[in-house]
């Protein structure tokens, strides 16, 4: 086995010969995992005929946020990983599937073998301590330096600013790490980036069927994420739906791995699916949707226009649309007959509706004028929910991330009441996206914690993402807690410090713009990635640190996960070049800062791992309980070498790491399925909802309206859903809405997932970037009346910033609406100001909205043909390789 | 018992291109070389747009064009009646690229030869399937023989689409589960 790299390769490259070849796309690269050794694969065929016997299927992390959660395996050859497979490990059908994964699954040996990783620690080349000529920041030259160099500026840059500024100067994007909660903690950021405005409303107006604390800080997120979990039926149960109305969603791109299987079983079942959304999306097309085009961040108005018609055709006898009892027995606010104690019987959803007391009806005409579909659509649509029918009212979070939508969820739920689409087999309402598409339903089985204790951060500090890079500049910001939704409370801060622990926050956050001038202000910037994202070009300090590949091994998300399966991953590299683990890195700044390894980290990564194994529990054959998932022995425990007890479980502790997933069997009309709101339904005054003052679904919310106008961002009119024009929506599209006169900026731009990348994860992998070129979608129409061709690169263009990208000259986007996937390396040319990558925040407003809703979907940009030097694909550009 | 060839069910298929890029890992190819490639296409008129993908691969003609016009004999038929590629007795000449009407074989600048889909045949042989059909999210890639996989999908599939050259010029070894909207022969093809 030692020599078999050779076999393979008959030659060895240096580093210099294997960047080249890299870089320019030679066939059949590997990269040896030990002391950095590189080395080239004659041909596939060759490496298949050693492969024979010898290799072995390591199940290797796809760590990734993308909405999906799969099996991953690499094919590794002493140390040249060949090959990666997905989900194998049992027959495949639609009631037991393999756990796929997608594209970006499948390249991940060329994002974790890219020539373009980060390799050693560097440093700014006019770097001085205090940051130096700090407008270089971003287009200076990098200097490599050692780790020892590097530790000592980071620890001592970063005592420096909390001796003289304290620790709330310190904005950690990203945790902090432990060394920087020994210190004294840093100030972070929260927002509503995932979910919009469904972050909180759910939990106020009593939509969950469960009571998730806003109290601690944090904590909101998760709740957040729960609003697509515990609110829509299970996989099954959507095979009994007769109609799938989907609003905004597309989990073909957002949701990889199974969620659109499972759509696609409902779709065998007969079920019809109709997409309302600005563009006609792969879910639709996979799912042969009817289309009812809809304006972005026009959802409100759309809504309001279906209720007006729901109201307004309603017969009880000959034609029912709405189901009266529901509504009577489980809601309150929508006629003056049903409000809460102490409201005004006036202010009640219905005659706001009918306009009985403005005097203007919300009827499919006024909803048409604001949203952009057509009348007879609308009222279709509302027909289309009929209470007699089985019906399934579904979103993504999209629309419900755009300005002025606390209202929205509220609306949506409305709907849901008011035809009934709620608690009953084949019903069902709410937010189904992410990795809880299409499968409701608290999981069956969970992975396990690490049992490291949570050092606190002592800084409460916490902006609010959208304008964070604002406020920065101004000093200023508007203190909200940490997902807490406090009541708002002006607070100055004077950031010095950025530390870029995880995520690539200047890329995704909005108005880049200003997070450029933000980042040649501070003293010191220092980031830690893999990859030179935009976060670690704008930085003084880069640590390199391994990918998921190239630890000891844990878990895919020990959170948010697919409700079937565990998935635990293996080291499948020693680390590559001189990345080191981020708890490595931690250590080190630590030490420099006179923290022990022992304070920061009690015991090591081995026995963090074994203790995330050990505490896996899975769901007992009641169906109910729950147990130990992993069978632990004696031996193994020796083995390892850890601390640990033997324990009785599901699957032994060999096959579990052999295989990498435990997937939870179920059949048709087992004990595991979940019909949301049920006993709700049932008897909502024996199992009232516990996350409302009155128990009841709160379509009139006292409590909601009171925290959302507390905030101190924008407010809204009343407790009930009432329509407010977007900022940077599509009425803020025209100079004079009356003689609808255009103004500077006509176009709605929206910045859907894209399936090129998870966020902004896989951007720089050549063979996704060849598979989806990123282009911006304009409709054939408007792209006729501005003289653009496809593939013409276009100018895309607001206050906020300039982007370029190739124009899809398309009919499946409504007139007036542009789309520019979420989540480019933004790649700024410094003489224009320009961005060449197309980075959506480049042109997305650092607008925070009432409840802290970051306002992804509601902006507006001109477009015009670039007469600039044009685009070349992304594919063929050079990957940023630095050394 | 017919040839062996690919089934490919269009109806239910995301243009998701896993198929895609689990073929270039499987091949370890390069950006410009892709053995299997999805297209994605519309027809009509907003806000009435038909849009649809397609996956291809090489379809194992039983005439196959690159066969016949190899002047190596590289490209030959296997036993099992797929058409195989023998990298060592390729020229580069590049004959059959321009031959093939589908654009399967693919050449490959930095070995100065051709190459194609093989149907993944040594994991075929072994008992496995090709790489596309187990990477597929919907299901919509199946490999074997071309009669049985009729047999199994039912009457509705096509051998031509106009997207694709008459099936008279090779005679492919394909099965496609069309969308209606893949007989509009007013088609644009777009990127994603």
């Amino acid at each position: 086995m030692t020599d078999l790299l050779k076999k393979i390769t008959g030659k060895e490259m240096n580093r210099r010969d294997f960047l080249k070849a890299s870089a320019a796309g030679a066939a059949g690269l590997a990269l040896a995992g030990t002391g950095g050794e590189l080395a080239q694969v004659a041909n596939a065929a060759e490496a298949d005929a050693v492969v024979n016997g010898e290799g072995e299927w390591i199940p290797a992390a796809c760590g990734h946020n993308c909405g999906g959660r799969c099996s991953n395996k690499a094919l590794v050859v002493n140390g040249v990983v060949i090959r990666q497979k997905t989900d194998d490990m049992h027959e495949d059908s639609p009631e037991y599937p393999q756990q796929r994964g997608c594209l970006r699954g499948r390249s991940t040996r060329k994002k974790v073998f890219g020539a373009d990783r980060l390799k050693y620690p560097m440093k700014r080349k006019h770097w001085e301590p205090g940051g130096g000529d700090k407008s270089l920041r971003g287009r200076d030259e990098w200097v490599r330096i050692s780790w020892e160099e590097a530790f000592d500026i980071l620890a001592s840059e970063t005592k420096r600013i909390t001796e003289t500024y304290g620790s709330r100067s310190i904005l950690s994007c990203g945790h902090p790490n432990n060394s920087l909660r020994k210190l004294g903690g840093a100030t972070i950021f929260w927002g509503t980036a995932s979910q919009g405005t469904w972050v909180l409303a759910p939990h106020m107006m009593g939509y969950m069927p469960y009571k998730y604390s806003l109290a601690v800080p944090g904590a909101g997120a998760g709740a957040g994420m729960y609003t697509a979990r515990d609110v829509i039926n299970d996989r099954f149960d959507i095979r009994n739906c007769e109609t799938i109305v989907m609003v905004g969603m597309n989990p073909v791109w957002s949701s990889g791995g199974s969620p659109t299987y499972h759509w696609l079983q409902a779709k065998k079942a007969g079920a019809k699916f109709i997409m309302v959304d600005p563009y006609y999306n792969d879910t639709a097309v996979s799912m042969d949707a009817e289309w009812i085009p809809v304006r972005p961040s026009a959802d409100m108005a759309l809504l309001l226009g279906v209720a007006h018609t729901l109201i307004s055709e309603d017969d009880p006898v000959t034609n029912p649309l709405i189901d009266w009892d529901f509504l009577n027995r489980c809601t309150i606010g929508f006629d003056a007959e049903h409000m809460p104690e102490g409201a005004d019987p006036k202010e009640n959803f219905k005659d706001y509706v009918l306009g009985t007391y403005d005097n203007i009806p919300k009827n499919a005409e006024w909803a048409s004028e604001r949203c952009g579909t057509e009348p007879d659509r609308i009222r279709y649509l509302a027909r289309e929910l009929r209470k007699d029918k089985k019906v399934a009212f579904v979103c993504g979070w999209a629309s419900a991330r755009t300005n002025n939508a606390d209202n929205l969820p509220q609306l949506f739920v409305t709907i849901g009441a008011m035809t009934g689409h709620i608690g009953k087999s084949g019903h069902m309402t709410g937010s189904s996206c992410h990795v809880y598409g299409a499968n409701g339903g608290l999981p069956l089985v969970n992975s396990g914690g690490t049992g490291l204790p949570t050092i606190p951060n002592l800084v409460d500090d916490c902006f609010n993402a959208a304008d964070m890079w604002p406020s920065i500049l101004k000093g200023k910001y508007n203190f909200t807690g940490n997902y807490q939704f406090l009541p708002g409370e002006e607070r100055d801060i004077n950031i010095q410090m950025i530390y870029h622990g995880a995520r690539n926050t200047l890329q995704t956050t909005e108005n880049i713009n200003s997070g450029i001038e933000v980042h040649r202000k501070v003293e010191f910037v220092v980031a830690q990635n893999y990859v030179p994202t935009m976060s670690a070009l704008y930085a003084d300090l880069v640590l390199p640190v391994t990918t998921e590949w190239e630890t000891i091994g844990g878990f895919t998300f020990s959170f948010f996960t697919n409700r079937e399966m565990v998935l635990t991953h293996r080291n499948v590299t020693p680390p590559l070049y001189e990345a080191k683990t981020d708890r490595e890195i931690d250590i080190g700044m630590g030490e420099r800062l006179g923290f022990t390894e022992e304070e920061l980290y009690p015991f090591g990564p081995k026995q963090q791992y074994f203790n995330q194994l050990a505490t896996c529990n899975v769901i007992q054959d009641d169906g109910k309980t729950f147990g130990p998932l992993v069978t632990i022995t004696k031996e193994d425990i020796d083995e390892w070498g850890v601390n640990g007890t033997p324990q009785e479980g599901k699957i032994t502790l060999k096959e579990f790491l052999e295989k990498g997933v435990y997937q939870v069997k179920r059949t048709p009309n087992d004990n595991l399925g979940y019909i949301a709101f049920e006993n709700f339904r049932k008897d909502p005054e024996a199992n009232p909802l516990p996350s409302s003052e009155s128990g009841k679904i709160e379509i009139y919310s006292k409590a909601y309206a009171e925290c959302v106008n507390a905030m101190g961002y924008t407010k809204i009119n009343k407790p009930y859903p009432t329509y407010i024009a977007p900022v940077d929506g599509y009425e803020n599209s025209f100079r004079n809405w009356e003689t609808k006169e255009k103004g500077d900026y006509p176009y709605q731009v929206f910045n859907p997932h894209y399936l090129r990348r998870s966020h902004t994860i896989f951007d720089n992998v050549p063979w996704v970037r060849e598979a989806f070129t990123n282009p911006l979608y304009i409709n054939a129409t408007d792209a006729k009346k501005k003289d653009i061709k496809n593939g013409d690169t276009v100018i895309i263009e607001n206050k906020y910033g300039k982007t370029l990208r190739n124009a899809v000259v398309t009919e499946r986007i409504m007139p007036g609406v542009v789309s520019l996937p979420h989540g480019t390396w933004a790649a700024i040319d410094e003489d224009t100001g320009i961005d060449r990558a197309g980075a959506d925040n480049m042109v997305c407003g650092p607008h925070v909205q009432g409840m802290g809703t970051n306002a992804y979907n509601s902006n507006l940009v001109n477009i015009e043909k670039y007469l600039g030097e044009p685009l070349v694909p992304d594919a063929e550009q050079p990957q940023r390789i630095i050394f | 018992m017919g040839n062996k060839g690919f089934y490919y069910d269009m109806s239910v298929c995301t243009g998701c291109r896993t198929c895609q890029v689990a073929c270039k890992d499987k091949n370890d190819l390069d950006v410009g070389a892709n053995f299997r490639r999805v297209h994605t296409f519309e027809t009509g008129h907003f806000p009435e747009t038909k849009p649809y993908h397609y996956s291809g691969a090489c379809n194992h003609c039983s005439d196959a064009k690159c066969v016949k016009g190899c002047p190596t004999m590289a490209m030959h038929y296997a036993e099992d009646g797929t058409v195989q590629h023998d990298a060592a007795k390729c020229i580069g000449c590049r004959y059959c690229t321009w031959n093939c009407p589908y654009g399967a074989p693919q050449f490959i600048k930095e070995k100065g030869i051709v190459g194609k889909c093989d149907s993944c045949k040594e994991l075929r042989d072994a008992g496995g399937n090709p790489v596309c059909v187990d990477a597929c999210l919907m299901r919509c890639i199946k490999f074997g023989d071309i009669d049985e996989l009729k047999a199994e999908y039912g009457p509705d599939l096509v051998q031509e689409i106009p997207i694709l050259p008459s099936a008279d010029i090779t005679r492919p070894s394909l099965l496609v589960k069309p969308k209606t909207a893949a007989f509009n022969t007013e088609f644009r093809e777009t990127e994603v």
